[in-house]
This record gives C-alpha cells, structure tokens and sequence, in this order.
C-alpha cells in the first residue's frame, strides 16, 4: 500500500486536501565545537589529506569528548533540545503536542526508548510517542508517520524528531591500522547530531506544506549495505565489527536509487524538473553528495546540503537541509528530498510546497 | 621501510592483500581488491613506518604499488 501513497496525495492539490500536512518550524542540535579534518586526523593517526580528497567532509560534530572520550550529551539530551527550538519557534504551546515521532538508529538505550526520555525533557505527557529503528531514511519515515497521523489520525499537531549518536563507535584506543576497509570508512565519515520538526494538520509557522511522501523497502534478496550490530551479555566479547559498510556497493547504488526517487517523486506529484526550485540530495559525505546532486541534474534547483559541515549524523540529516532551506525559501516555492538507506535498501523522498 | 622487499611484506602484512611480486609494477586498476580505503590503510602504514606526512595528492598521481613505493621512500 505504501507505494500508491505518493500517488494518492499527487491526485490532489495542495491546499485544503486531508492529504496535506504542514511543518510549522524547525529545530537542529549539534553538540559542541565542530571538528575539523586536521584534529579527526591526529585523533585517529590516519592522514588529513585523504580524508578531504575522499570524503570531502570538512568539519563535524561529536557528543563525546575526543581528549578525554567522556560522554557530553545523550542522544536524548540532542534530539529534546532540537525539539524544544522547534516547538518554540513554530509559535504552538506544549499542550498543543498530541505525539511525538522519533527515528534513530543509535538509542541511548534499547529500553525506554529514547524517545520518552525526550518527551520526559521536553515536559511532555499523556501522549502517544513512537521510536522508529532506523538509518538514513529514517527522518522520512518519521515525518511520513506524523504526515499520517496528522491528516488521518485524528491529531491536529505533533513532534517530529531525527537523531543520532554515532560516537558510541568512534573508539579513541583503537589502532586503526588493523582496521577492515569496511570499519574503518565509518570513522571518517560519520557525525553526531539531531533535527526536529512541528507538523500540523493545518497551516501554521512557516506553513510549508508536505505534500508527498515516498518510504519503500527496496531490499528482497539483497546483503544490506550496512549493518550497525549491537552486543548483550552472551556476545559482547565476541568479535565481530561493530559497523560494517559496504561502501563499494553504497557508492555504485546510491546515486542510481536517488535518480529513480527522483523521477518517481516527479511522476507522483506531477511536477517538471523545472518547478523544483531547491533540492535537498542525499547527504552521504562531502564527495559523494556532491557527485550525486550533479547526476539528479535539476536544471534550476538550488542545492540544499549540509554533510560537508555536520558529517553524516543519519537521522539528523534531513531536518539539518530543512533548516537550511527555510532561510531561503519563498512563497510558491518547491523543494524536493531525497534519502537512501543502504542499510537494507531504502527508497524516500518528500515534498515540501511553501503557502 | 629500507627496500622494495620491506614494502611489499608491509603492504600484505598490515594492508591484508595477497601481493604477489610482479604485481608491484602492474597498474592499480589491475588489483583486484584496490581502492581509496586501501590507499588510506597503505598511507597510514607508511606514514607509521617512515614518520613521515605523505602528500596524498602526489600519490593519486602513481599508477601501481612501486611509483608509490618510491615517493614514500623518497627516490
């Protein structure tokens, strides 16, 4: 069913349909001083040079302290500080929150989900909250569940919310020069952060409408392109690499799938290339964001991105484009996203239609 | 890292590839398991064992093992 989604919203026009819903505003969190090439590289002993030329990330951010490893923020710590700029900003009191949407895929801890513990900061409850486990799609899935919960579900506003912690993996001791490629690529690439965002059932704050959605499992048969692993008691010495990424295979997919998203988005909202006016591509790293945004090619779109500053922060990502986009978007003006999650070979994508 | 024979037992030993001799001279293209992670796990290496900064840049101009070799080693 999720497929004939987009295509049911592009039926309709923008404007009073139930099949509309509204981001009010926006909030991002980034914890402490960006880190730049030259400090990741002496931290890890590897060389600063490769790490522009072949991730062509500049600067991101961490929770934890690269001298002393200790532990500055938890993801909830981010995600509550994200949502709670994002709540005051679109204008809406904390009573008006009917639920909270979060997408994450490093919880501070299985159980309770993080996204109580938000909620538990924020001064929230007596609502419905939800923790999606998630990669790179994740920030689609949750808006697309907000979307839903908002034009459907009875609920005129709610919380929608992205994070990740990637740290967690970044182990300071280590010498990296036994390090598979496959483990040691997500070193480099990674970051920390969280986004959120208010949605609403009419429009409010910025009144950016969302008037599509794509989120579609494309995996049958296929290796993931990540996996994140994660040890309890009986395994925890077992050694197995924490990450693995198969970045041959994320490097010759990715770019190909965000191109198809692309089109479908297109086709389902009966769009041209030519009235998207900004594109928010998927933010992989610095390179790798740059090659794909050239090959989607949209003749007039300005280019949303904000990996090459923040590192990869998963979750995060997405709402990092929104808040960027919001200071350059204009009434009647459109913008498409796109996100892939190689994990198990995600397709998502949404539309945003300024009111 | 004095020789040619030091290189290639590091680029097996620390970089994990099975390199066979005449695979120094062959062209990059024609390893099969080569690619930037590769070349980052080889500077690494190098770098620990000459306690040297490489200039990455010069190294994307080498095409096979032995033009890097003889940048890292400075002939």
């Amino acid at each position: 069913m999720q497929s004939e989604q987009p295509r049911e919203q592009a039926s309709s026009p923008p404007g009073p349909a139930a099949t509309v819903s509204y981001l009010a505003a926006v909030g991002t969190a980034l914890p402490g001083d960006p880190v730049d090439n030259a400090t990741l590289a002496r931290t890890l002993g590897v060389n600063e040079e490769w790490i522009d030329v072949f991730i062509g990330t500049r600067t991101r951010h961490f929770a934890r302290d690269l001298e002393t490893g200790e532990v500055r923020w938890s993801l909830a710590d981010l995600c509550a500080r994200a949502a709670e700029q994002a709540l005051t900003a679109s204008g809406l009191a904390p009573h008006e929150i009917d639920f909270v949407v979060m997408g994450t895929a490093t919880p501070d801890h299985l159980m309770p989900a993080t996204v109580n513990h938000v909620a538990d900061q924020l001064g929230l409850d007596q609502i419905p909250t939800y923790q999606l486990q998630s990669g790179c799609a994740g920030a689609v899935q949750a808006l697309q569940l907000g979307h839903t919960l908002v034009t459907g579900g009875g609920h005129k506003a709610g919380l929608v919310i992205g994070g990740d912690v990637c740290s967690k993996h970044l182990d300071l001791d280590r010498d990296l020069s036994a390090a598979a490629p496959s483990d040691l690529v997500n070193y480099v690439l990674f970051g920390d952060g969280a986004g959120a965002a208010v949605i609403t059932s009419e429009p409010r704050g910025q009144r950016l409408a969302l008037s599509g959605v794509l989120n579609r499992f494309t995996g049958l048969g296929r290796e993931p392109g990540q996996v994140i692993d994660w040890f309890g008691l009986a395994d925890r010495h077992d050694d197995r690499q924490a990450i693995r990424e198969d970045y041959k295979a994320i490097e010759e997919s990715v770019p190909v799938m965000a191109v198809e998203i692309l089109w479908e988005l297109l086709e389902d909202l009966d769009w041209t290339p030519e009235q998207v006016d900004f594109l928010l591509p998927p933010q992989l790293s610095g390179r790798m964001t740059r090659r794909i945004a050239e090959e989607l090619g949209l003749p007039d779109a300005v280019e949303v991105s904000c990996v090459a500053d923040t590192g990869n922060n998963g979750n995060a990502l997405p709402f990092l484009q929104l808040e960027a986009l919001l200071q350059k978007i204009g009434v009647g003006q459109r913008a498409l996203a796109i996100a892939v999650e190689s994990s198990k070979w995600i397709k998502s994508g949404f539309a945003l239609e300024k009111i | 890292m004095h020789t040619i024979d030091d290189f290639v037992r590091l680029v097996r030993d620390e970089l994990g590839m099975p390199l066979e001799e005449y695979q120094v001279a062959a062209d990059l293209d024609q390893l099969p398991e080569w690619d930037s992670l590769y070349l980052l796990k080889l500077v690494t290496a190098l770098e620990q064992a000459t306690g040297r900064s490489l200039p990455v840049g010069r190294l994307l101009e080498a095409r096979s093992l032995g033009e890097i070799y003889q940048l890292a080693a400075g002939t």
